[in-house]
């Protein structure tokens, strides 16, 4: 029986588990390959712990960084590549360079980079789930974090500037999300029927474009004229994730649900005081009998005459 | 200018050979030799002490052909593309993707391999690169500029999480790198069967420079030789595209490093 297991990531938002990829990468694993993992999101309590996220805590043993976990439940036996043949595995490790090193830059600019972006949602959003006054320091320094790694890595030296390297970024970014359609094609998981590593990191970064609302969504369009990789997340998130596509649990369903009574009780009401009404008007003195038979004539029914003459 | 044919004065510009070019740009460079090689367009190597600065983007080798400049092997793929010249055109939608894939491994882990093991490697740095790197320039230029690259080399590796890593860490991601080439080179010539396309280049570049570079120790290379369905790839295309051509300096380049432990 394996030591349990706990893991530290960033919460989820806009119908996600996380709205963090590597923490994404890791959840999906877990479900993929069955390992037990007590999620614990971090909140803004001072529990949560210091240094990379996600970390896997397992026996005092912490362990951060999406590959070093994935190796630690494959040697725990929670191994979801176990079917696949030496090609795919190194294919596996291809396409996973290819995410790395074509959709990260723009996914790290969407989220932290872009200002509006940054500043409308991602800021208040990471903010809300540290802790005063850590939520002052660290949605920025994770912003600066971003911004280097995309100039460091796509950027021209000496002076590195962002706007030459901002088109290029999203071009490599869409020509790589046209890449995974079409290796995707049909299948429902990238080799074959039962998802693996590789489904984890392709969902872990799709999954964040594909639903956080953002006001600029060059991405998230570009994404939703892939109909299949689109497809493929909202399979992940509703047969592991237990998510309904539209981004309700279950428990927010039954929310649903109970307005839905609510309002047919009222219409029950208004109904039941109409009706009362209308017993009230029988009951009172006749108008001339020529307009009643009138009315009673065009409306063909009595219920329907007195609201006629009430209604505005 | 893309419809004009390929001069015949096409030059591809690289560091001093054998006193300053280091493992990381000779990799590149033979890169783009063979992918140019492979494609039968004829190009000169022009060595120049300051070619890292004439490069539009700071990065090598870059070529020179007509009045255009284009550096490093992707935009020199789509330059000679647009010159009607392809190697993947027989590839289908879903190799193509492979293709690409494959290449961006190279780039992620055998490329920043070789950057961390020369700039951010001690022994090496002190003993290999330092000396080489400033060569041309007399002192202090020399060591200004080393120290200025090394800078910015271990910058980039601390923002991409390769600073924590340890020598030892670094060599088993090029063992993982070369067993995912390996196998999917398996028993074929090429890695897309009968043809080379820039895959195969980029791959030679690199595979070739190791092979044949001699560092302070041999543990890079012999991670290589683990392999032996790559050293034979190697000496493949070594043999097909570099030797029997008289005047072309790449020659040098392929008979220098020969001269060394691929053929032993």
């Amino acid at each position: 029986m394996a030591a349990p297991m706990e893991l530290s990531c960033w919460g989820g938002d806009w119908g996600l588990p996380s709205l963090h990829p590597e923490s994404l990468t890791v959840m999906a694993y877990a479900k993929f390959s069955g390992a037990p993992l007590t999620v614990n999101t971090i909140n803004n309590t001072w529990r949560a712990p210091k240094g990379d996220v996600p970390a896997l805590i397992s026996q005092d043993i912490v362990i951060s960084q999406p590959a070093k976990i994935l190796n630690f439940l494959r040697k725990q036996k929670y191994n979801a590549d176990y079917e696949l043949s030496a090609k795919q595995g190194a294919d596996t490790l291809a396409y996973i360079a290819l995410l790395e090193e074509k959709l990260l830059p723009a996914l790290l600019h969407t989220f932290w980079v872009e200002a509006e972006n940054y500043c409308s949602v991602t800021k208040p959003w990471f903010a809300s789930r540290i802790a005063f006054p850590l939520s002052l320091y660290l949605p920025g320094k994770m912003s600066r974090e971003a911004l280097n790694r995309i100039l460091l890595t796509r950027g021209r030296p000496p002076l590195y500037s962002l706007t030459e390297v901002e088109a290029q970024i999203y071009r490599d970014a869409k020509e790589c999300l046209n890449l995974l359609s079409k290796r995707l094609g049909t299948s429902q998981f990238f080799f074959g029927d039962t998802p693996t590593t590789l489904d984890a990191f392709v969902f872990g970064f799709l999954a964040p474009i594909y639903k956080v609302c953002f006001p600029r969504v060059q991405l998230q369009e570009h994404l939703k004229q892939l109909p299949n990789l689109c497809r493929f997340c909202d399979d992940i998130l509703t047969c592991y994730f237990r998510l309904t596509v539209s981004g309700h649990s279950p428990a927010g369903q039954d929310t649903a649900d109970a307005n839905l009574q609510k309002l047919t009780q009222l219409v029950n009401k208004e109904s039941n005081l109409i009706e009362k009404m209308d017993d009230n008007l029988r009951k009172s003195p006749q108008h001339p009998p020529r307009k009643l038979t009138t009315l009673k004539l065009a409306t063909g029914g009595e219920e329907s005459s007195p609201i006629s003459r009430l209604s505005p | 200018t893309a419809a004009e044919p390929w001069p015949e004065n096409a030059a591809l510009y690289q560091q001093l050979k054998e006193e300053q070019i280091l493992l990381s740009d000779n990799a590149s460079s033979l890169a783009v030799q063979a992918f140019l090689q492979m494609c039968n367009l004829p190009i000169r190597v022009v060595c120049r002490a300051n070619a890292e600065y004439m490069s539009p983007s700071g990065k090598l080798p870059f070529i020179h052909v007509g009045n255009q400049v284009v550096s490093e092997l992707g935009p020199i793929v789509q330059f000679v593309k647009a010159k009607g010249h392809s190697l993947s055109d027989g590839l289908d939608e879903v190799q193509k993707a492979e293709m690409k894939a494959y290449m961006e491994l190279v780039n992620n882990m055998l490329l920043t391999a070789e950057l961390y093991l020369q700039w951010c490697d001690d022994v090496t740095v002190e003993e290999i690169t330092h000396p080489r790197y400033g060569s041309p320039y007399p002192w202090p230029l020399n060591r200004i500029l080393s120290y200025q690259k090394q800078w910015e080399v271990r910058r980039k590796m601390k923002a991409i999480g390769w600073a924590g890593k340890t020598l030892e860490q670094v060599l088993e991601d090029v063992d993982q790198c070369c067993q995912a080439l390996s196998q999917r080179l398996g028993t074929q010539p090429y890695f897309f069967n009968k043809q080379p396309t820039e895959l195969d280049a980029l791959v030679f570049g690199h595979l070739f420079t190791i092979l044949t570079t001699q560092l302070t120790t041999d543990e890079l290379s012999e991670k290589v030789k683990n392999y032996s369905n790559l050293t034979a790839f190697c000496r493949r295309i070594e043999q097909q595209y570099f030797e029997g051509h008289d005047k072309d300096s790449s020659t040098t380049v392929a008979a220098r490093s020969a001269k060394r432990s691929l053929l032993r």
